[in-house]
């Protein structure tokens, strides 16, 4: 009844969607109200914004997340294991183990969360002031999937350790992080330490959301560019500030149904461009598909994995201008194509891959790291397993993402309470690859470089992150991918055919919107 | 020339009374309500307003600047990135009131003339056709979406089974409206058939008892005594529904996520709230999705105002 009333009321009420304050008030400034439960007398529109969006791990869509990472991606498996933490109790966390040898080496990987020790330090211990005993802070992330799961572990481990300070964790809403960040700043209910995306860090840090790594924070954590490939330190760097410091990397990986697989008479998942068309060209029968792609989410990472394995970019080199509409994406986005009518359907919804391939109708699919415990090991009736995804183009390339480290922004930093996130970040930095036994890679060098990764099975890809490919640290970088991910969608879904037209229109319009960002936020974060 | 003194006396005369007798009673009265009408509708409505009229991002004040009617002026340039954004997803939103509202209003009133029958067990049927208008557009959203998936999906699977086409619900035109419209029509129908039933209870016995002296068949009675007397309620349902459906938002950005994607770079299912909603949030713009929503809102006020007046024009004919 009250949410009818409100909706007659609609014309006023759009008014008010526009108000800070009460924006913040229909919005759930905390990401824990993100559940269907709490939405009850949430209208829709009018007043304001959604709150619940679903969130599960199965569902986690990365709408924003971009960057690419280049390397060798070398032949091999990952199969995904549930584990048993180090508290007894069965965690379905992500564990990825990637393993690769030039050959056809096939390895299961079997980790565990928890317990471990992470095998190198970042630097000497940090020592809490006296007065600062039984300080607690709050620690946001974007981690809706299972590795929400992981954080939430190191984080209880993390307290158990240092009984005399608290992190307290809340995982936010993966689709609306950004906007709870953004309307929780504006009534001044930001948390005091946050996890923010590769492509949301410059935007955050204009709109104050976050300020630069403390730097006593900064020395205590005892990390430096020269620790970390450079366009991942690079991400975390605005008009010549360190606002973030990079924790991981996620990648775009390839599933496939060893079954069907096997049935066509294929021994070895495919790693290049003619293995992977004769493994889709063999699976694509009775009814079943060798290779899906949707119209959404993931296509457009997976466009520009492609870009990249033919040698393009996304953006000139000061993020001024997008460059996707070069022959390199006219090639990707053509293969793309050609792949979807050749192995796939038409039209599919977002996630109709990961569904289908969880019926078992499909033989391939390029999706995230983190669906890893969805469609692999005990997840599915078949044998799912994950691979490196193959180098259809020249040279090899991969769309990877990742977490950083962040402060947020205050007027008055409390000298504790900064303290107490540089020993936890230090915690998590440290513990990088008890981190990464969830599925990912360290960001930080000497974690990878370090004996306890090396002994991971997904050291041999550690070296293909030296040199990440990440989008420009510019504010809005991410609504300029915008435009291309829709093209791209039409141009799987059918309703565009003309591939360099698809592409020039998207550029086109991204090119506005850096224009637009560019005089909308100015060169530099200007704090109120 | 004496009357119009006597009139005009007669004025004065009342001023002064109302003026002498003034009182802060009736003002207290209305005082809790003025505070709320004031704090919640009055000032965010001007604020609206000014915020319309300036760069702004509440999150850098000190980038926010007068800008006059520039953001008004940006969605009337065509060719413009922004106003190719604004008037497709606005074309989206009146697609869907057009073919939402006729539903939203015909369906509940056969439900309601249905219901409105002395048959056993009617109570129980009013409360299933009402339940799912309480439940959030996020449970009704996911349900649905559940529902339309290509594969797996309920209504795939027994179409499969009929040997009937299988349409791509939520990912191909126009199924996606469609499959929009079903879910709106499945959660939202309870509440205009309560209306409507309690109209159809006022309707006197003794016009039906006329009628049926009269002759009159089933369907005459119908045309003729009960759309008449349900005019007045219809109008407001009609209203309320058009302004409803303007207010679209969380089926799409559910179900489709505002595609399927097109080839000039829009989204088919995006609507209009959903461009504000982008353009406030994510860009973040707040002083063009300000402008946004009073463009959107004169057209509102327009089109209810017609509505109001092709339903006094029937009155009259």
């Amino acid at each position: 009844m009250l949410y009818k009333l409100k909706r007659t009321a609609g014309i006023v009420m759009l008014m008010s969607m526009l108000i800070p304050s009460l924006a913040a008030c229909g919005n759930s400034a905390t990401p824990t109200t993100s559940t269907g439960g709490t939405t009850a007398e949430t209208p829709t529109t009018g007043g304001g914004v959604m709150t619940g969006t679903i969130s599960t791990g199965e569902m986690s869509t990365a709408t924003t997340g971009t960057g690419v990472m280049t390397g060798t991606a070398t032949s091999g498996e990952m199969m995904g294991t549930a584990t048993t933490n180090a508290s007894g109790g069965m965690t379905p966390t992500m564990s990825g183990v990637m393993t690769g040898t030039s050959t056809s080496g096939v390895m299961t990987g079997t980790t565990t969360t928890g317990g471990a020790t992470g095998g190198f330090t970042s630097g000497g211990p940090i020592t809490l002031p006296g007065n600062c005993a039984n300080t607690s802070i709050s620690y946001w992330t974007p981690l809706s999937g299972p590795d929400g799961q992981a954080m939430t572990a190191l984080t209880d481990s993390f307290n158990k350790e240092n009984p005399n300070v608290k992190v307290n964790i809340t995982t936010g809403s993966f689709t609306d992080y950004n906007t709870q960040l953004g309307t929780a700043a504006a009534s001044n209910t930001l948390p005091d330490i946050a996890i923010i995306n590769e492509d949301q860090v410059a935007t955050q840090a204009f709109r104050n959301v976050i300020r630069p790594i403390p730097d006593a924070a900064m020395s205590g954590i005892g990390v430096t560019a020269a620790d970390y490939p450079a366009v991942a330190w690079g991400a975390g760097t605005v008009a010549g500030k360190q606002y973030a410091i990079p924790l991981s990397f996620v990648a775009m990986t390839m599933y496939y149904n060893e079954d069907m697989l096997k049935a066509a008479g294929i021994s070895a998942p495919p790693t290049d461009k003619a293995s992977f068309e004769a493994a889709a060209k063999a699976m694509t029968a009775n009814g079943k598909n060798g290779f899906l792609l949707t119209t959404g989410f993931p296509v457009q990472q997976i466009f520009q994995t492609l870009l990249h394995q033919y040698g393009g970019t996304e953006f000139n080199s000061d993020g001024s201008k997008a460059t996707w509409n070069s022959d390199a994406g006219v090639q990707a986005l053509t293969w793309m194509q050609q792949a979807s009518a050749n192995y796939g359907q038409k039209n599919l919804e977002v996630d109709a891959d990961l569904n289908a391939f969880k019926a078992g109708t499909v033989g391939m699919i390029w999706n995230g790291i983190w669906q890893l415990s969805s469609v692999t090991g005990s997840a599915v009736s078949f044998t799912g397993k994950a691979a490196p995804v193959p180098q259809i183009g020249t040279q090899p390339a991969v769309w990877a993402g990742g977490p950083l480290l962040t402060f947020t922004y205050t007027k008055n930093p409390d000298a504790c309470k900064d303290t107490v996130g540089a020993m936890f970040y230090k915690y998590l930095i440290d513990h990088s690859v008890d981190w990464a036994k969830g599925g990912n890679i360290p960001a930080n060098n000497k974690a990878r470089a370090s004996a306890a990764f090396q002994a991971l099975p997904q050291a041999n890809i550690g070296p293909s992150v030296a040199n990440p490919v990440f989008p420009p640290a510019i504010p809005g970088i991410g609504d300029a991918f915008a435009p291309l991910g829709t093209q791209v969608g039409a141009v799987i879904a059918g309703t565009q055919t003309d591939i360099k037209k698809a592409l020039d229109t998207a550029a086109d319009q991204a090119n506005t919107i850096l224009t637009q960002n560019k005089t909308n936020y100015g060169s530099a974060p200007k704090q109120p | 020339m004496a009357i119009r003194t006597a009139e005009t006396t007669l004025e004065a005369a009342r001023t002064t009374t109302v003026r002498r007798k003034f009182s802060w009673t009736p003002y207290l009265f209305i005082l809790p309500h003025l505070i709320f009408f004031a704090g919640f509708i009055l000032w965010p409505f001007i604020n609206g307003i000014l915020i319309s009229l300036q760069q702004y991002d509440y999150l850098r004040p000190q980038q926010n600047k007068f800008i006059g009617l520039q953001n008004y002026i940006d969605l009337f340039v065509p060719g413009t990135l922004i106003f190719s954004e604004f008037w497709d997803s606005l074309k989206n939103t009146a697609i869907f009131v057009v073919i939402s509202v006729p539903a939203l209003v015909i369906i509940p009133l056969l439900l309601a003339v249905l219901l409105n029958v002395k048959i056993p067990g009617r109570n129980i049927f009013r409360a299933i056709y009402f339940a799912p208008w309480v439940l959030s557009v996020s449970v009704v959203g996911l349900l649905w979406w559940w529902i339309f998936q290509s594969s797996g999906g309920l209504i795939n699977y027994y179409l499969k089974d009929l040997g009937m086409i299988t349409p791509r619900w939520l990912s191909s035109l126009p199924w996606a409206w469609i499959a929009i419209l079903i879910a709106t029509v499945w959660w939202t129908i309870g509440f205009n058939m309560i209306i409507l039933l309690a109209a159809l209870q006022d309707i006197p016995d003794q016009l039906y008892e006329a009628a049926s002296l009269d002759g009159a068949s089933p369907w005459q009675t119908f045309s003729r005594v009960t759309l008449p007397m349900l005019r007045p309620v219809l109008l407001f349902v009609v209203t309320i529904t058009i302004i409803a459906s303007f207010n679209l938002f969380g089926q799409p950005f559910l179900m489709t996520g505002g595609g399927p994607p097109q080839p000039d770079g829009t989204n088919a299912t995006t609507p209009v709230m959903y461009r504000i909603y982008i353009q406030g949030f994510v860009r973040p713009l707040q002083g063009s999705a300000a402008a946004m929503s009073f463009v959107v809102a004169m057209i509102m006020v327009v089109v209810s105002y017609l509505n109001f007046k092709i339903f006094r024009q029937r009155e009259n004919g």
